[in-house]
């Protein structure tokens, strides 16, 4: 996947533009989602996400295959907007968004069917139940991450929700290793500490 | 181990990080305490949990809106020097300038040194080594004795004089040249 990266990112370092869309292809899905995640809000990760692109795009000559990974570039400035966004959000006194979307995705993003009634009849091993708790599980674990300290929640979204290596990580937040995984043990333990009233009765 | 050693390790544990003899006391500590075991199952509850929310897709509009802005961006341009230095950051070619680098010191010192080498020759020698060359059709060349430039117009140098206190020594070698022989083919 890197290689395949180095090489579109060469080919339109030389000119071809649609290196760059399909580099954008690739990589929004994962992108999108790490946004969302960690700045808990659907709706703002689509324009971090526009930017972080719009960036790389302006900023592609200095890009140097080998030295670091696509990836671990595009999260690294990411990571950087969406510090400023909920800096900017603190400012403005309206950090958390709660908002439910039109189309019928949830608060969090959740493209998976929620419809109990309408997927009832065509789901054998259907139950409401287990289906309802895993949904509120999600809210939860959602909720929780969203209530983590900046500092402990990056690390955990690119390494639980993204599945970065440590490596990585450690050049994207440009961390050494020991403090990474320090990092991310610790969020780990704040987020069983909140989840732990949710899911102790189970 | 304590319980909060034992905290320490819930990460490297559940991915399967620990050594040998770490994981043997984590695991001991473990089966002794029943609030580590506890915590532990809840540790790994929640990081499963998190690993399994599912990704957030991409709206229609996302890609048509991104092209549009692209549309309107250009890349930026780098000026030459930041080219260079990016080309000089390559460490191949960072490597290969250092040698260049290090080659041509090198051939500037052993070209300077062996003019003051020959420069330093007491002047009798160099005479000498003039008049057995005379007649001869030489051919300059710095090292070695076997050849001496026809017009040698040198300065003697000794170590810790300056060149401005020696007197310039100027030495020609004159040639007799005859046309006697040269055919002309009916010309002059």
């Amino acid at each position: 996947m890197s290689e395949l990266d180095d090489e579109l990112m060469q080919r339109f370092q030389k000119g071809d533009e649609g290196a760059f869309t399909l580099l954008v292809r690739r990589h929004q899905q994962p992108l999108i989602n790490f946004i969302a995640r960690f700045i808990n809000d659907r709706d703002s990760a689509e324009d971090l996400a526009q930017e972080t692109f719009i960036r790389m795009f302006k900023a592609a000559h200095r890009y140097q295959p080998g030295r670091a990974r696509f990836n671990t570039w595009m999260y690294h400035i990411a990571s950087n907007l969406c510090k400023n966004e909920l800096r900017n959000r603190g400012r403005r006194d309206r950090y958390r968004v709660e908002n439910v979307v039109s189309n019928g995705r949830d608060a969090d993003g959740d493209t998976e069917q929620v419809d109990l009634i309408a997927s009832a009849p065509a789901d054998a091993s259907f139950q409401p139940d287990v289906q309802l708790e895993r949904k509120e599980l999600r809210k939860a674990v959602q909720k929780a991450i969203a209530e983590l300290p900046e500092e402990y929640r990056l690390p955990l979204v690119l390494r639980d929700i993204q599945g970065l290596s440590y490596d990585e990580i450690s050049k994207v937040l440009e961390l050494r290793s020991g403090t990474t995984k320090s990092r991310i043990n610790r969020a780990r333990l704040m987020l069983k500490d909140k989840l732990k009233s949710f899911m102790e009765p189970l | 181990m304590n319980c909060l050693q034992a905290e320490e390790h819930f990460s490297a544990h559940f991915e399967d990080a620990l050594d040998y003899q770490t994981l043997q006391a984590f695991e001991a500590h473990l089966a002794a305490c029943e609030g580590c075991r506890h915590e532990h199952a809840l540790f790994q509850e929640s990081v499963i949990a998190a690993q399994q929310l599912p990704q957030i897709g991409t709206s229609p509009y996302f890609m048509p809106a991104l092209q549009q802005r692209l549309a309107e961006e250009q890349p930026e341009r780098l000026s030459f020097w930041r080219q260079l230095i990016q080309v000089v950051n390559r460490p191949r070619w960072a490597f290969s300038g250092m040698m260049l680098l290090i080659f041509a010191a090198a051939s500037i010192y052993f070209y300077h040194r062996d003019i003051v080498d020959w420069n330093a020759r007491p002047t009798a020698i160099r005479d000498t080594q003039t008049s057995q060359q005379e007649g001869q059709v030489t051919r300059p060349l710095r090292t070695g004795l076997s050849a001496v430039p026809t017009l040698n117009n040198s300065r003697q140098f000794s170590p810790g004089s300056s060149m401005s206190s020696q007197p310039m020594q100027q030495h020609y070698v004159l040639k007799t040249v005859s046309y006697a022989s040269t055919p002309t083919r009916g010309g002059l």
